[in-house]
């Protein structure tokens, strides 16, 4: 047994020196050998694992060691100086090697001298690291892998987000039945190293509804399905691709996203909450998305396009961006109070947004966990505080900004200005001419001010602000006055750069910034795939997750570089590749290798996001608008919903097609979001939501039964069921519409289910004609001639069923 | 935050993830299906928990209460009218403000030098306690030895919306979550036919804040308040569309189980099993949550003793502004009061009612102290009185934590406005009255003392975060170490600092 222990201590080569100093004077009598080993055993269990470990590869010090000091050390011993103790850093690899008077926290290649190691291990509760009980102390298997980490030589790297993107050849596939592109590669290489394998290709059907819905937000018309599958050519998909990169619904889908972060809404936040004109710029997203304005482009207009020399009215338009921070109009506030929020909110928002960083959390404090000082904050603040706007009630400063349609009016307007000045030159005006002259003037500044947009504006040299540090954040409470610079432990602005907002945008793409290319194909990956390649993309720092195939994902971020920042490129190479391709299926295999779906064995289902199913089923039921841009519209939301305080604003249903628009057209009052949004996970937009986190509730079940917009899509679904198909053949209606509501045909069972319901149902309804007219006229209007009562409202039911579907709440 | 917590936390994180529990999760999905398919509203196992991220789950620490009912009076009521007698004050009324207690202050509307505002109502003691009510407060006393007043609470915000986001959510900021958020995060909701954190609302406007006040934040949206109704559907979208009945809509649930039954045998994914059952969840909360909010089923006596009238619709909930149509008999906070009590009784975890109309300066009509306070405490002090009483006689009391008060107190200064036609005060942050009761709050005490005008504390002051951390403490969750990791920061209603402690004595 001694033999043994011995062994292990050998192989280990990882005992800490104190102990085996203990174990060598200890092991002399058999009862200190047990009691040796009961104390032991702890580690001695570690260590094994250890030596097993050690043999098949290296700790990886930034995926594995890091976090562990992230998590237990940092906030004591990291770049917080107020916080720091014993004036111990962990963070930087100079203070943790540190000859500290005959000690060091880390001695490469040797455990037993490496201080940290005693501390963690340590049952002296004075000595143990970190204090605060036993539910603080390290996990054994982190001991683990600190100890190989020392023994293995202690290799010391920065935090992986923070160092450069580093192009890797992709592995070579060997399989080659699966695989079209890079992605595919570096997929492949981790599936098989975890003994999986991918699952093969998705049908037709399957592949041009998601690919439909992720890229335009909407499911394929039975046309677009029919000739995706009538198409046989190789290269039948990529030309799919290529239509709805085209077509105006992917401006539509990936504007709604943009939105999440740009904090987007129809009101201006607090108490009143009265509204606000930013349609514009939600427009001008859109249009961005359609055109593909490469993403440097797209970034340097919204947050400095006031600033471009000789600025086009688009570029002041996008800095909106911005102007979408809450304006606190209540009585008795201190505009200086919330300006100062706003400016605060741009800061963070544009730092999780561009750089995936907490930088936040540096406004009361330095950053417990990332090299980011509360001086860097306010550094960086000092750039975003020298615009004109200030909690003003009027939103002021703002521009006018015609649509084409409002363009046209103005000229014609102008142009009847200038006659009916002509005619006052004629002599002493007569009132109709004045009447007119004042219509016409009156008529004029309604246009300008219904596109009246809030924007950027710089203030003036002279008045510029004086920035300083906000001590514990709190604006009353001045510190040391600070000049605008980017945080020291990123690259600075490139010399010749204007040390403004415009400096700002540029440096975000900097080719020396390691974040913003990362963090952005990183978003995109998730939307695709329900999860980022890092898990939570609102945090690249330490504290959060190290991304699951790291090599793929500098491979897109360089190769979003190189594309010249083209957004849609992006969507193309994720799209076309065999992992996205794969069919969802669960395999008994996959399932019990990896449960989590970590190494994408198959493609993962997603639930629809809020708009996606109000859009989805608008369209399946025919009653879609395809009308962009414009105002916020009102769709059906029940009575009583608004009561903000001191606003007596109404919500009145929009007329026509209004209220059938796609969800992103909803007016979006901040204190009072539209309920079936909220209901489905839409954030209520008062702050940047860089993700919204899916939940399965019964009250989400109520919306898409209940809602007099769901209930009206199935009477439409249900009117299309019964006038698009020849005859009254019950189950070609049924047919036709599982094929509508989900781009594939009806399966057996399906139409044995839904044909019980059916005769059930009409049975009913002819028993009850009043509930018959109900159910299918109201609210969607009178029936069309030819057409029964009892048997639209029992389609009606039917139609309900299929809009209630899991595939089709489901990207498949 | 414990090792359950924990891994809590990562299971909300992982819905996110589909197949997060691959086959194993089929087969606790399909246990969380049978539970939740057996009906009956209680939910037994904590073992669904995997999948119901509502299924309840145990306390972290030993629990006093296990419901909530926070009664939130928005706007802030004065403390110097209702609960803190300041004899000195009223020596000094109309009298310019002392220099030192404008020096450095901020107030939200006072300019200049404001005068002192003496409070016009006497005030009496009451109970075995002796705690001292105005004499606005008639129905209150009779049950005053079950409540402690807290009289030197504390803020940091004195405007309405950031007062109420601090105060409902740990942060001024938007984007934190609520206490209720928290509760039903910690605890689930004993009673899954119904939401487990309910939100009712009267005085004919939402609080200031908006419905951030009751939201998830950071939370999965699971979790944020439902706001209840008084007309329409109780619960939005509960009532079946017109020309569906029950059997039918049960026959095109049938319809629906069927079809994705077979959906998932052949995809696999755990998740269509959660939506069967949520579907289920809904047939059920059809039924039972018009049931539960149906006051109408109470026996006269017990209406009566809230002062509470079905159906009743006041005028103030029609006005473009409801403080000019507000009456002493609008029964609609009563109301709200006997249904917080129906909630409770059924399993709900938190109960949040909101009043609006205590924003009293005294600047225009319906917003003064000697008027609308006093048709604003008729609207509140029988109801909370037999809201009191009645969960005692039930023997819900010892189980249900009541909390009252606003989002911060009011000045003991005259607000200074040049068109001030009737007495009022400004906000003021710095010691503010609220009430507790039940729930293992010892009862029959007052708790901290303020100066001689009421404008600072002078014996125990108590911050708004020692509230949170309390009712986060009887409910059985440890504010100190329950936490969301969001944005590299361990999240707690009490703030990240975990600045905050149980007040001395208050607990019993």
């Amino acid at each position: 047994m001694i033999g043994l222990l011995a062994d292990i201590c050998l192989i280990s080569g990882a005992l800490p020196m104190r102990s085996t100093l203990q174990l060598n004077t200890m092991i002399k009598s058999p009862v200190t050998l047990v009691l040796l080993m009961l104390l032991v055993i702890h580690q001695q269990v570690l260590l094994v694992v250890a030596a097993e470990a050690d043999k098949v590869d290296k700790v990886d010090f930034a995926r594995e060691v890091r976090p562990i000091l992230a998590r237990h050390c940092f906030a004591c011993h990291g770049p917080d100086q107020g916080q720091r103790k014993a004036k111990l850093r962990l963070d930087q690899k100079v203070d943790a090697f540190a000859d500290r008077g005959g000690w060091s926290p880390v001695v490469a290649g040797n455990v037993g001298e490496s201080e940290i190691i005693a501390r963690i291990t340590s049952h002296d509760k004075d000595e143990v690291m970190p204090p605060g009980g036993p539910e603080k102390r390290l996990k054994p298997e982190e001991i683990t892998t600190l100890s190989r980490w020392i023994g293995q030589g202690a290799d010391w790297r920065n935090h992986w987000a923070f160092e450069k993107p580093v192009k890797v050849e992709p592995p070579k596939i060997k399989n080659a039945d699966w695989g079209r592109n890079a992605i595919d590669g570096f997929v492949l290489q981790k599936l098989e190293s975890a003994k999986l394998a991918p699952n093969p290709e998705a049908d037709k059907n399957t592949l041009i509804r998601r690919v439909s819905l992720d890229l335009t937000g909407l499911p394929p018309t039975p046309e677009q399905v029919t000739e995706f599958l009538s198409d046989a050519a190789p290269d039948a998909y990529e030309r799919l691709v290529e239509r709805l990169l085209a077509s105006p619904g992917y401006g539509e889908r990936w504007a709604r996203i943009w939105l999440d972060l740009a904090r987007f809404a129809d009101t201006r936040g607090y108490e009143k909450d009265r509204s606000r004109p930013m349609w514009r710029y939600r427009d001008w997203v859109i249009a961005a998305f359609n055109r593909d304005q490469p993403y440097d482009q797209f970034t340097r207009d919204q947050l400095a396009g006031d600033l471009i020399p000789g600025s086009k009215p688009d570029q002041r338009l996008a800095t909106a961006f911005h102007r979408n921070t809450l304006t606190n109009e209540e009585g008795g506030t201190d505009d200086e109070e919330f300006r100062s929020a706003a400016v605060k909110d741009r800061i963070d928002t544009t730092m999780q947004v561009w750089m995936g960083l907490t930088f936040g959390c540096a406004k009361c404090h330095s950053h417990k966990y990332d090299p980011i000082s509360q001086t860097d904050y306010y550094k960086f603040y000092a750039f975003f505080n020298q615009t004109a706007d200030n909690d003003r009630g009027d939103e002021s400063p703002f521009e006018s900004f015609p649509t084409v349609a409002q363009t046209s009016e103005l000229n014609a307007i102008d142009r009847d200005l200038e006659t009916a000045v002509k005619v006052f030159a004629f002599g002493p005006p007569r009132k109709a001419d004045l009447d007119r002259f004042t219509a016409l003037n009156q008529r004029k500044n309604q246009v300008l001010e219904a596109c009246r947009t809030p924007i950027y504006q710089e203030l003036p040299e002279k008045s510029r602000r004086v920035t300083k540090v906000h001590q514990r954040g709190n604006f009353l409470d001045p510190g040391a006055e600070v000049a605008a610079a980017t945080p020291d432990s990123f690259p600075k602005l490139k010399p010749g750069l204007p040390a403004n907002r415009l400096g700002v945008a540029a440096w975000l793409f900097d080719p020396e910034n390691p974040l913003t290319a990362r963090v952005t194909v990183n978003r995109h990956w998730s939307a695709f795939f329900g999860q980022g390649l890092v898990a939570t993309p609102e945090d690249f720092g330490s504290q959060g997750q190290p991304p699951t195939h790291p090599e793929l994902l500098d491979y897109l971020a360089i190769a979003f570089q190189e594309s010249g920042w083209s957004l849609k490129s992006l969507c193309r190479m994720i799209v076309t590749s065999s992992t996205y391709r794969q069919a969802s299926n669960v395999s008994a295999e996959s399932a019990k290798l990896d449960p989590s779906n970590r190494w994408l064995g198959h493609f993962p289902r997603t639930r629809l996001d809020a708009e996606m199913i109000r859009d989805a089923s608008l369209r399946v039921s025919g009653l879609l608008s395809p009308k962009m841009f414009g105002p916020s519209v009102m769709p059906y939301q029940p009575e009583g919903i608004w009561r903000s305080t001191y606003n007596t604003d109404k919500w009145v249903t929009s007329p026509g097609e209004d209220k059938h628009r796609r969800g992103l057209y909803t007016f979006m009052k901040r204190t009072s979001p539209y309920p079936a949004m909220i209901t489905m996970d839409a954030p209520s937009r008062e702050i940047c939501s860089i993700r919204r986190i899916t939940t399965n509730t019964p009250l989400q079940a109520l919306i898409t039964l209940n809602d007099t917009v769901y209930i009206e899509a199935a009477q439409a679904l249900a009117r299309r069921m019964a006038r698009e198909v020849e005859g009254a053949d019950l189950t070609k209606r049924l047919e036709y519409g599982m094929q509508l509501a989900l781009g594939r045909p009806a399966k057996d069972h399906e139409l044995k289910a839904l044909t019980g319901l059916y005769i059930d149902r009409v049975g009913f309804y002819q028993s009850d004609p009043k509930s018959a007219l109900s159910m299918s006229t109201n609210p969607l209007g009178p029936l069309p001639s030819g057409l029964k009562a009892d048997e639209l409202a029992a389609l009606t039911n039917v139609a309900n069923v299929i809009l209630n579907l899991d595939e089709f709440l489901t990207k498949p | 935050m414990s090792a359950d917590q924990e891994i809590y936390q990562e299971q909300i994180l992982g819905l996110t993830r589909r197949h997060f529990f691959g086959h194993a999760g089929l087969s606790l999905g399909s246990i969380a299906l049978a539970n939740m398919l057996a009906g009956g509203g209680k939910v037994q196992s904590a073992d669904s928990v995997n999948q119901n991220p509502l299924a309840p789950k145990n306390p972290m620490i030993p629990a006093k209460a296990k419901h909530v009912i926070y009664l939130h009076m928005a706007g802030s009521p004065s403390q110097l009218d209702l609960f803190d007698d300041k004899p000195e004050l009223r020596k000094y009324n109309g009298k310019p403000c002392p220099d030192e207690l404008l020096k450095g202050k901020r107030f939200a509307f006072i300019r200049g030098v404001p005068n002192m505002l003496g409070s016009p109502f006497k005030f009496q003691k009451h109970g075995q306690s002796g705690t001292e009510l105005s004499e606005l407060w008639q129905h209150l006393p009779k049950v005053i030895d079950k409540v402690s007043v807290l009289k030197t609470v504390k803020t940091d915000q004195f405007n309405h919306g950031p007062a109420q986001l601090y105060l409902h959510t740990g942060s001024s900021q938007f984007g934190g979550a609520s206490i209720g958020a928290w509760a039903t995060y910690g605890l689930g909701s004993d009673n899954a036919d119904l939401p487990g954190f309910v939100v009712l609302t009267s005085g004919g406007k939402t609080p200031d804040a908006g419905k951030s006040v009751w939201g998830s934040g950071f939370l999965p949206s699971v979790y944020q308040g439902v706001q209840c109704r008084s007309e329409g559907d109780p619960v939005l979208f509960l009532a079946n569309p017109p020309g569906m009945d029950r059997a039918g809509r049960r026959r095109t649930l049938d319809a629906l189980k069927q079809m994705n039954d077979e959906q998932s045998k052949v995809i696999g994914d755990p998740e269509t099993l959660t939506r069967i059952a949520q579907y289920e969840l809904a047939y059920r909360m059809q039924m039972t949550a018009p049931e539960v909010m149906d006051i109408s089923r109470e026996p006269k006596n017990i209406l009566e003793m809230y002062g509470a009238v079905p159906g009743f619709v006041p005028e103030s909930d029609s006005a473009a502004d409801p403080r000019t149509a507000y009456k002493g008999t609008d029964a609609q906070f009563a109301n709200n009061c006997l249904l917080a009590r129906r909630l409770v009784e059924s399993g709900v975890r938190f109960v949040q009612l909101f009043d609006w109309g205590w924003d009293h300066h005294g600047v225009s009509p319906g917003e003064d102290i000697v008027n609308t306070l006093p048709i604003k405490v008729r609207q509140i002090d029988k109801a909370i009185t037999a809201l009191i009483q009645d969960l005692d006689q039930r023997g819900l009391l010892n189980e249900t934590l009541i909390v009252w008060g606003g989002e911060f107190g009011r000045t003991p200064m005259a607000q200074n406005s040049p068109n001030q036609k009737f007495p009022g005060r400004d906000h003021h942050p710095y010691a503010f009255s609220m009430m507790m009761a039940g729930g293992g709050i010892k009862g029959g005490q007052t708790i901290g003392k303020t100066d001689d005008i009421g404008y600072y504390a002078v014996e125990q002051p108590l911050d708004v975060r020692d509230v949170q951390a309390t009712i986060l403490q009887l409910l059985g969750l440890d504010p100190w170490k329950m936490h969301y990791n969001y944005q590299g920061l361990e999240q707690r209603l009490i703030g990240v600092e975990g600045k905050a402690t149980i007040p001395k004595g208050l607990i019993a």
